[in-house]
Order: C-alpha cells, then sequence, then structure tokens
C-alpha cells in the first residue's frame, strides 16, 4: 500500500494565545509547535495499513515554513518512510491554495490512500482533506472514527448529530481521520535515530492569491460577569426561570 | 445587489432544525447586500417542514430531488449545489458547520474554485465586502476576515444564528436533480445507544466534586441527569476521579476532557483551575456549592450557594416537571 | 520530629541493575550518553562532538542525550543571571547578539526586607553580575540542543533514565522507564517498554538531586566531607504593565529568622518579569510554605506596583544544591562514568550561580571522555582527569573561597550574615577548618501555625493554579512515582504538604493523600521524604521561559 499523509505544524494546544504586534496572528514567543494531533492520528493509521498489508510506504507531507521540518522529522520517528516539505512563507487563511499545493504534489504519486486529520488545531479550518480530493477527483470521507478497509474499497464511520454515519466508498480515496480511530504510538529510540537518516525533500512553493484576507485576531468577549442567585433550595424556581428565559437552554 | 444561496439540511425527509440558522444568517447577509435569499435542500422527495425557511427569511425555497439523496450523498449533493450557484450568479453560499455542512462546504468551495470561511460566529458587509469571524486557537482568540473570492461561501457555527422569524414569501418549488449519488454512500446511521452519552458530546454536563462526600451520592447526580432526558451526562473533577470514585472518562478538566455543552452544572466542584479549563466554554455554567468564595463562583453565570444535598433533588424534580 | 524518620531508603535494588537484566525492549548502543539535556550534558555532549568532527582518527562517536522532559528545556528551571564564561569557551567565535541570552546585566539592587519597607544596601561583593547576563534556562537549553543536534548528536527527548546498568563495579549505561502503564502498572495498548542504552562512558547530568546520580554513589560509596544540602525555589513569571529596569535580590522578610534564602526579580524582558523566592531545606517550622512565602512575597511594596495589573504567565519550582564545596562528593568519576553539573552540586549559593559552572563541568568532562577513546580505555583511572581539570578551575577554586559561607547560616540568618561578611573580607578564611552540616533530612522540626492564606486569583494562586501554570498536563492514570514511608502521621503529612508547592501531598483526616500527577519534579521532598522516581517520559512540567 502507498499511502501519503498530510500533517500540519501547529501551536500547541496548551499555548496560552497572545495576539503578535501585527494584530493579525499568534505572538510565537515562547510557543511550542507539535505535529497536529489528528494529524497523528492519520500517520498511526498509516502505519498500521502498512504493517497490515506487509509491504508498502508512507510519505508525509507538509506545507509550511521551513521549521515544519521538524513535525515531518516526528512523522518519520514514528515510522513513515520518507517527508516532503512544500515549503512557504507563512500559510494562508484560507485553505484552498494548500489544497492546490498539495494536490500538485500528490496528483501523480500512485497513492492508495491520502490520509488527513479531520482538522488542525490552531484554525479550525476542517478543508483542505475534503477540496484536496476535490481537487484531485478523488472519492473523500471526512471525520472517520473507523475504518474497515478490503480490495477495492472501504467502508467507514463518521460521528454526525445523534450517531454515526456508516460509508462505503471505493479505493483509491482521501480520508480525514477523527479521534478515536487509533492509538497513536511514542516514537521509540530506534525511531528517532532511523529518522534522520530518512529522506525529506524539500521543495519552494509559491501558493496562489489567498481568496481570505485576515483583517485582525481579536481576544475572545470575556465572559460576562455571573450572579448568586440565591441560597439553598429556594433559589431553584429563580434559576429556572433564568435558565429558561435568559440563557434560553431550557 | 448580489443573492445569498443557503444550503438547508434534511434527514430521513425532515428539515432539520439547523436550517432555520442558516435560513437567519442568510437573511442578515442578503439584507445586507441588498439580494434575495434563495433556500436550496438535497432530498429524496418532498420535505415536510421546509415551509418554515420563508419564516425565517427565505424568498424561495428549492427542493432538488434526486433518487439517490434520501441519504447524505457527498458528491451529488456537492455537484448540484455547486452547479445551482454557479447558474444563479450568487453573492454567496451559506452552508452549516454541522457535521453534514463541514464535509460539504469544503467540496462546494473547491469546485467553485473559491475559497470558504469555515465556522464562522458573526457576518458582516462593510463597503461591499463580506466580513466574517471565526474562533481559532480553541476560541482562545478570533479572527476577522475579508472574504475576497466570489461568491463567498461561509458555514455557520451552530448554535450561534438564533434563529430570527422575519417572514418572506417563502415560494417553494422542486427540481429534478440529474446525475448520480456519487461513489461515496451513506448506508445509514446508527443512532448512539441511549445512556452512552459521553461527557465531551452530552449537550448537558452535570459534574461532582469532592463536595460529593463519597461515591455513593453521585446517584443524585445521575437522577439530576436522567431528569433531562436523555441529553446529559455526568462528570466529575479530577480529585473524585483520583480517587477512584468515578471513571477516568469522566473527568472534566485540563488532564480530563474539554467540553463545551450549552449547560454545564457543576456540583460541590470547588473551581481548581485545571477543572475551570476543561469546562469554561460551556455556553452557560451554574455551580452549586456551600461555600460561597469557592472560584467555580466566579466563573458560573449562575450560582446557588449552600447544601447540596438539599438543592439537588429539588432541582432533579423541578426539572422533571418542566420534562414531563 | 525528625523528617530522616519517615524517608523511605533510595530503592537501590531498583537503580542498580545488571546489563542485561531482563524487562528491557529495545536497546541501543552507544559510545557516550549524557543522562539529562540541562547545560551540563548539552554542553559536553557540544565539546565531545566538536573534538570527534576535529581528530580524524577516531572516527564517528555516536553521542547520545536521554531527557525526560517532552520537549527540550521543558523540565528546566533557573533564575537566571548567567555567567557567559563558559558559553564563550563552547562558542568562541559567536557575537554576543547571538548568545541565547537576554540581555546584560545594567543595573542591579539589594534590599533587605520587612514587611512593609526595603533597605537598600551595597551589592555584597559575591552578589556583583557586572559582565553577567540575563537568561532563560530553557532557551539556554533549547538553543545548546540545537547546536547539538546540528553536530550529529542524538537527543532524545521524552526519555527518564530509571535505572544503572553496570557490569561489576562499572556503569555501562541505563534503563529508560516504561511509558503506558495503567494505575495499577499494567500494560496499556500504549505500553512501550523500558529501553537499554549501554554506552562506553555515561555522564550523568541530571540536574539537581539527581537520581542515580545519588545512587551511584550510594552503590560505590563515594563520601562527601558534608552531606548535601538544598534549597527549594519557587518562581513566576509576569507579563507586567510597569516596565522593570534592573536586577533585583531580596534577604529577610518573607522568610522567618531561622530560615535562609532570600528572593529575586530579573526583566527578562521590560514587561516580562522573573520573580522568585529561595529557602533552604533546613528551615524550622514544619508548617513554613515557600510557595506561600512566593505568594506573600508578591504583595511586598517592593514588587507589587510591578506585578499589580498584570498576568502570572508561568509558574515552577525546583531544587538546588546548595552544599557547596564541602558538600562534592570525594570524586565525580569512576568506572565509565562521571558527575556533572547540579548532579555533582557545582554551584556556588554566594554569588546565585550554576550554570557555568554546569556546562565548564560539561566541557572537562567531555575533554577527558575523548581521551579516554582515544587511549580505548574508559576505565575510573582513564575518567579521573576530569576530577583534576574540575579541581584546578575557577569551578573549585569559586567553591573554595566560599565553602563555609552557605553552611554559616544554619544557625539562623544573623549571626549567618555577620559571619558570611568576615568570609568575604578574609576570602573564606574566616572561620578555617569546615562547618559541619547534616542532611536538611536529619533537621529537627517543630509545627507552629503560619497563618491562614487566601489566594485573590490576581496576584496571589493556588498551589493547582501553579502546576496548571507549569503546563503539567502529566497522564492521570500513572501509576504513582512517589515512594512514601509506611504509615505517615498526620503531623508529618501535613509537613509534606507544606513543602510540596505543587500540592502533590494533602492530609486528609489524619492522613497522607497523595496527588502524583501534580508532580512537577522539583525533588523537595524527595530530599525530606517521599523519594522521587521517573515515571513516563514527557510526564511534569512544560516551561517555556523558566
Amino acid at each position: 500500500m502507498k499511502i501519503a499523509v498530510c500533517i500540519k505544524r501547529v501551536a500547541d494546544s496548551e499555548t496560552r494565545v497572545k495576539i503578535a504586534a501585527d494584530g493579525k496572528s499568534l505572538d510565537e514567543a515562547g510557543v511550542k509547535f507539535i505535529l497536529n494531533p489528528y494529524d497523528e492520528f492519520a500517520v498511526e493509521e498509516a502505519l498500521r495499513r502498512k504493517e497490515q498489508a506487509g509491504a508498502g510506504e508512507v510519505v508525509v507531507i507538509a506545507c509550511g515554513s521551513g521549521a515544519s521540518q521538524e513535525t515531518i522529522r516526528t512523522a518519520l520517528a514514528m515510522g513513515a518512510d520518507r517527508g516532503v516539505l512544500l515549503e512557504t512563507a507563512a500559510l494562508p487563511a484560507d485553505g484552498l491554495s494548500i489544497a492546490r499545493a498539495l494536490a500538485t504534489e500528490l496528483k501523480d504519486g500512485g497513492y492508495d490512500l491520502i490520509l488527513f486529520g479531520k482538522m488542525a488545531i490552531d484554525d479550525y479550518n476542517h478543508q483542505v482533506g475534503p477540496m484536496t480530493a476535490e481537487l484531485l477527483g478523488l472519492p473523500c470521507v471526512t471525520c472517520v472514527a473507523h475504518l474497515d478497509l478490503a480490495a477495492g474499497k472501504g467502508t467507514a464511520e463518521r460521528e454526525v448529530e445523534g450517531g454515526m454515519e456508516e460509508v462505503e466508498f471505493p479505493l483509491p480515496a482521501v480520508l480525514t481521520v477523527d479521534k478515536g480511530l487509533n492509538e497513536p504510538r511514542y516514537p521509540a529510540l530506534k525511531g528517532i535515530m532511523a529518522a534522520k537518516k530518512k529522506p525529506l525533500e524539500v521543495k519552494p512553493t509559491t501558493l496562489g492569491a489567498p481568496g481570505l484576507l485576515v483583517l485582525a485576531m481579536i481576544p475572545p468577549p470575556e465572559r460576562k460577569a455571573g450572579r448568586i442567585v440565591g441560597e439553598g433550595a429556594a433559589a431553584i424556581p429563580e434559576l429556572l426561570k433564568l435558565l429558561r428565559e435568559e440563557a434560553k437552554v431550557l | 445587489m448580489s443573492n445569498v444561496l443557503a444550503i438547508l439540511e434534511q434527514r430521513d425527509g425532515t428539515l432539520r432544525k439547523v436550517s432555520h440558522e442558516i435560513v437567519t444568517g442568510a437573511r442578515r447577509l442578503a439584507d445586507a447586500l441588498g439580494g434575495e435569499v434563495h433556500a436550496l435542500v438535497c432530498a429524496a422527495g418532498p420535505v415536510s417542514g421546509v415551509d418554515a425557511a420563508g419564516r425565517h427569511g427565505a424568498d424561495t425555497v428549492i427542493t432538488a430531488t434526486n433518487a439517490a439523496f434520501g441519504q447524505y450523498a457527498p458528491e451529488g449533493y456537492a455537484r448540484t449545489i455547486a452547479e445551482h450557484a454557479k447558474a444563479g450568479g450568487y453573492g454567496a453560499v451559506v452552508c452549516a458547520a454541522s457535521a453534514q455542512g463541514k464535509d460539504l462546504s469544503p467540496r462546494i468551495a473547491a469546485r467553485l474554485s473559491v475559497a470558504l470561511a469555515a465556522d464562522i460566529t458573526d457576518v458582516s458587509v462593510d463597503g461591499g465586502a463580506i466580513v466574517v469571524t471565526r474562533p481559532v486557537y480553541a476560541g482562545k482568540a478570533l479572527l476577522k476576515v475579508k472574504v475576497v473570492s466570489k461568491p463567498a461561501v461561509l458555514s455557520l457555527r451552530p448554535n450561534v444564528f438564533t434563529p430570527v422569524e422575519r417572514p418572506r414569501p417563502g415560494i417553494v418549488e422542486a427540481v429534478a436533480a440529474t446525475g448520480d449519488g456519487g461513489r461515496v454512500v451513506v448506508k445509514g446511521i446508527k443512532a448512539a445507544a441511549a445512556g452512552a452519552l459521553d461527557v465531551a458530546e452530552a449537550p448537558i454536563v452535570v459534574s461532582g466534586g469532592r463536595g460529593l462526600k463519597e461515591p455513593a451520592n453521585f446517584k443524585l447526580l445521575e437522577e439530576l441527569a436522567q431528569a433531562f432526558g436523555g441529553r446529559a451526562a455526568v462528570g466529575a473533577s479530577r480529585a473524585v476521579v483520583d480517587a477512584g470514585w468515578r471513571p477516568h472518562g469522566d473527568q472534566v478538566g485540563q488532564t480530563g476532557k474539554t467540553v463545551s455543552p450549552s449547560l454545564y452544572i457543576a456540583v460541590g466542584i470547588s473551581g481548581a483551575i485545571q477543572h475551570l479549563a476543561g469546562m469554561r466554554t460551556a455556553k452557560v455554567i451554574v455551580a452549586i456549592n456551600k461555600d460561597k468564595d469557592a472560584p467555580i463562583f466566579k466563573i458560573a453565570d449562575y450560582g446557588v450557594v449552600g447544601d447540596l444535598f438539599e438543592i439537588v433533588p429539588a432541582l432533579t424534580s423541578e426539572i422533571r416537571k418542566l420534562n414531563g | 520530629m525528625i523528617p530522616s524518620q519517615h524517608q523511605p531508603p533510595l530503592p537501590l535494588d531498583q537503580l542498580i541493575l545488571p546489563t542485561g537484566a531482563a524487562g528491557a525492549g529495545d536497546s541501543m548502543e552507544l559510545d557516550v550518553l549524557f543522562v539529562g539535556a540541562g547545560p551540563a550534558g548539552l554542553a559536553g555532549a557540544i565539546e565531545l562532538a566538536r573534538l570527534a568532527k576535529a581528530d580524524r582518527g577516531i572516527g564517528e562517536l555516536n553521542i547520545g542525550v536521554l531527557e525526560k522532559a517532552e520537549a527540550l528545556g521543558e523540565h528546566s528551571l533557573s533564575g537566571a543571571v548567567v555567567n557567559p564564561v563558559a558559553l564563550r569557551e563552547l562558542f568562541p567565535d559567536l557575537p554576543e547578539k547571538d548568545l541565547p541570552l537576554r540581555g546584560r546585566v545594567e543595573r542591579e539592587a539589594v534590599y533587605v526586607l520587612t514587611s512593609g519597607s526595603a533597605l537598600r544596601i551595597p551589592i555584597p561583593p559575591t552578589m556583583k553580575n557586572h559582565g553577567n547576563y540575563i537568561g532563560s534556562i530553557c532557551e539556554i537549553v533549547r538553543w545548546l540542543g540545537q547546536q547539538a543536534e546540528a553536530l550529529g548528536v542524538n537527543v532524545f527527548t521524552g526519555f527518564p533514565a530509571a535505572a544503572l546498568l553496570t557490569e561489576g563495579t562499572r556503569v555501562a549505561g541505563v534503563r529508560t522507564a516504561a511509558t503506558g502503564l495503567g494505575r495499577d502498572g499494567q500494560q496499556l495498548p500504549s505500553y512501550s517498554a523500558p529501553n537499554d542504552l549501554t554506552a562506553k562512558v555515561t555522564a550523568l547530568s541530571e540536574g539537581t538531586r539527581g537520581l542515580l546520580s545519588q545512587a551511584w554513589q550510594q552503590w560505590q560509596g563515594v563520601p562527601s566531607a558534608n552531606p548535601q544540602i538544598f534549597a527549594l525555589g519557587v518562581k513566576e513569571i509576569w507579563e507586567t504593565k510597569r516596565p522593570l529596569d534592573r536586577v533585583i535580590h531580596t534577604m529577610g522578610w518573607p522568610l522567618p529568622r531561622d530560615a535562609f534564602g532570600g528572593s529575586f526579580c530579573y526583566p527578562l524582558a521590560p514587561n516580562l518579569v522573573a520573580i522568585g523566592i529561595v529557602v533552604g531545606l533546613d528551615y524550622q517550622n514544619a508548617a513554613l510554605d515557600i510557595h506561600v512565602l512566593m505568594q506573600r512575597l508578591k504583595g511586598h511594596p517592593l514588587f507589587r506596583p510591578y506585578l499589580e495589573g498584570g498576568e502570572m504567565v508561568e509558574w515552577g519550582a525546583k531544587t538546588i544544591p546548595e552544599g557547596g564545596y564541602y558538600a562534592l562528593p570525594a570524586r565525580r568519576s569512576g568506572d565509565g562514568v562521571v558527575l556533572l553539573g547540579d548532579a555533582a552540586g557545582f554551584v556556588d549559593v554566594p554569588s546565585l550561580k550554576g550554570i557555568h559552572y554546569a556546562m565548564q563541568s560539561g566541557i572537562y568532562a567531555a575533554r577527558t571522555i575523548f581521551a579516554a577513546l582515544k587511549a580505548g580505555e574508559t576505565t575510573a583511572a582513564a575518567l579521573a582527569p576530569y576530577d583534576r581539570l574540575v579541581d584546578q578551575s575557577y569551578i573549585a577554586r569559586d567553591l573554595y573561597r566560599t565553602r563555609n559561607m552557605r553552611l554559616a547560616f544554619k544557625d539562623g540568618f544573623t549571626a549567618g550574615g555577620f559571619k558570611a561578611g568576615l568570609m568575604t573580607l578574609t576570602g573564606g578564611r574566616f572561620p578555617g577548618g569546615r562547618i559541619a552540616m547534616h542532611a536538611d533530612a536529619d533537621a529537627a522540626r517543630r509545627e507552629e501555625a503560619d497563618g491562614v492564606f487566601t489566594p485573590d486569583g490576581k496576584l496571589t494562586f493556588s498551589k493547582v493554579d501553579g502546576v496548571f501554570k507549569s503546563g503539567n498536563t502529566t497522564r492521570d492514570t500513572i501509576p504513582t512515582h512517589l515512594v512514601t514511608g509506611r504509615d505517615i502521621p498526620a503531623d508529618v503529612a501535613r509537613f509534606y504538604s507544606h513543602v510540596c508547592p505543587a500540592g502533590v501531598y494533602e492530609e486528609v483526616d489524619g492522613t497522607l493523600r497523595i496527588n502524583a500527577p501534580n508532580c512537577i519534579d522539583c525533588k523537595a521532598t524527595d530530599v525530606l521524604g517521599p523519594r522521587w522516581t521517573p515515571r513516563e517520559g514527557g510526564s511534569g512540567p512544560k516551561y517555556k521561559r523558566m
């Protein structure tokens, strides 16, 4: 099986968000960058599928600054075979230009499966995977939480409101994966050593003009101060009234 | 002047509630652009409830019917909508950032060769340009973004665009969608098992802490959760999970699960910052605690000070009455 | 109450294993292994890699650095005002602006505090920082790690060393801790067995109160004139509204008279301020709580105006070896092993410095190891030149000059201050001889209530707030890694609850409760009570700018 995994370098979820001096982006001082956690599931799934098949190649592809090489190395340490960095200055706010660059790279790769995380934990864009699939003309299932593959086709389950949607699709396909699909492995010592020697190709890439322009990054509105409704069970009628009429959650 | 195409959702032939939010958002945008709202729903046949779209501001409601559209058909829906959007010369296409909308909207945008502004919480028009607000970094910051490609494809975060009644003609028509459903076929939806609601997904979470004094007392919270009729899950603070009172999967907090239900009821939880980190994004927080200085009251929208062993059973019986 | 009476012994049977002992998964052979990616281990690895590159004869050396933190620098915490001498020795051609330091110390002041006032005093000669730099040890370590990796050194983060692998009296490597264990020690699906790393030389650069360093000294019976003693430092980083333009040190309040220590406040940037307090762990009041002292300190009129309206962005704590010259192990080298930096005790308390000694010791160790590898022998005799290099260097010279200064304070601050002054005047010759010390755990404690502390959530914080700000996201279901004595009485449990700055220990209804995931690896209770052992890699704090 030849599998591509498209990954992203993102700020750690524990990051305390401070807005940079430009007023449009994250102040990266003291910020730790990691492999997007949903992409970890994708890498893990690719490795398991290759291991099950007994042969094949897992290629990790990232689009981003030179620092993404470190992120690719993390995936290589987990066991991926080689890496490709589509090196760009900064990533735009919209996913289409990234999807275009990835589609160009993937087009003639002969992949049986192309995996993405369902979203990146920084921009919550939730779109590069299915856009890439559309550009490649490949079938796509998003948010896969359970996956069975057989010769030439697969079935997947994805979470929807109130249940799990069961989906059938032919291969090759693009899948974006959700938490719960697997438990990603820790890179082993030997994997870390081996990762240094695995091929990592850096391709300078120019992205097209973005369709979204960031005007500003602003802090979220502060939670408005709460109040003590009352004391003891006597406060319940008032509490219910507020939940119903003011908060509108009942 | 440009019109807005609102993409509605149906399940099993019935319009989904989120559709009202989509129409509401689309109406707001169309008013700012000086255009009409055309609502489109893909289905296998007539959709019950489509007439309500007019009430929330749709000028026309089109049902695109195709035998393959009973279940969500990602490729068939995307093709139908993209063709319709192209033919109609719309200024914007508005979807929900629901499970279906998150899958569908990027496909539509890609087919139209335009950007997608996903999961937006606000939209406005500034000097003719569409400007949206969307949360990033798990809601720790908001981005204000100008959409420069046309049509603007937007997905609206659910539960944000509260439906507003803005009656319009809502002329209902049906068109036959040609082509097949596509290669990706949805076979059906397995309903989530009753009572298996996870704290991370439940719309209501009732959480307990050390104030419950002993594990057996969590029964009080389970009863309260049941009173909400299958919409609530029981969570726990780290202290009681560490003490072995509750399973680790129920833990809400920095090292447990991060939850953002529409209602979070914290019972006997003092509100260590680690716990707050896991639930501060809840829409409404209620705290019940005997210590009026407990930090949980600083973040709670509504607090009740007092003995939880008196308050919780009383609350449970009131909620039961409410839910009949 | 005497803490040592309740302290379990070091579990040597688990810490010293024969090479090839059952239980390991992967194994790996290296030429040289540094245990701990701090300034000592990384400086050593860098120097060694350079020596190997410059000398074609020896071929490529396989150098590894093990680190228990998930990423470089995340377990490193220091003040810090740094003497750049060792950085300059390691990077002689690097322009000043490229050093991983924040900025030169331009202004500094020392105060003696009372609860409401600050009396500025002349700067004691040992504390003058002319020519030194403000730095963040996290940043220094991250940078050193990058330099090391660029030289081909293998830096393995997320792998704590759990035991020494031995052959007779020789150290042959280490075994790492397992990952993916459940609360009761059962293997989870994510389980990954310990790894055995063997090397011709194992350099223990574990930092303060190093577990394997302690084990080696005990196992080999390596004495020191005095037992090592420790202080605990609690530190916060604040983004402030008001800029700070100088390095501040204080003595006196909020410490009681029977405790040795002081506070520091450094600008990392004009509006990014590090503030901390350091207290010797031989204090007498069992109810003394260093985290609480830290919280009180911030309310002092000297500091409050800077911090008020600002935001605490990071919190952390760590012990410091304070025993100085007389607490150094008689030898810091043995068969196949050397001890570096804080693990060896290379800290000069009167000047509040250790980072440059750590780096320098790493450089000397690298030179010795290189020569030993070239000669084809890494026995105790072949590594002994490392001790001689340290003993003839400024490390030993500085520590000798101030050999009794910290020790003078064992009977309280006033007498200590007087004696320390005389020592400075006499270049360390007063009082002659060695002031004998006992281990911190042997110092008797009395319990004397120290007032109630309620955090306001703005200027002052609880211990769990602190743990949160340390970035600690340790998995909650790991087995407890803290080994306590049997039947801990309530007063001792309360003592532990005060010693630990991270709220790991609580006295609940007369018994000891342990919240192990809170642990931030400061090692304070390892000094005074429950033993620390390593847990799953990546556990503990995630310091960024400490």
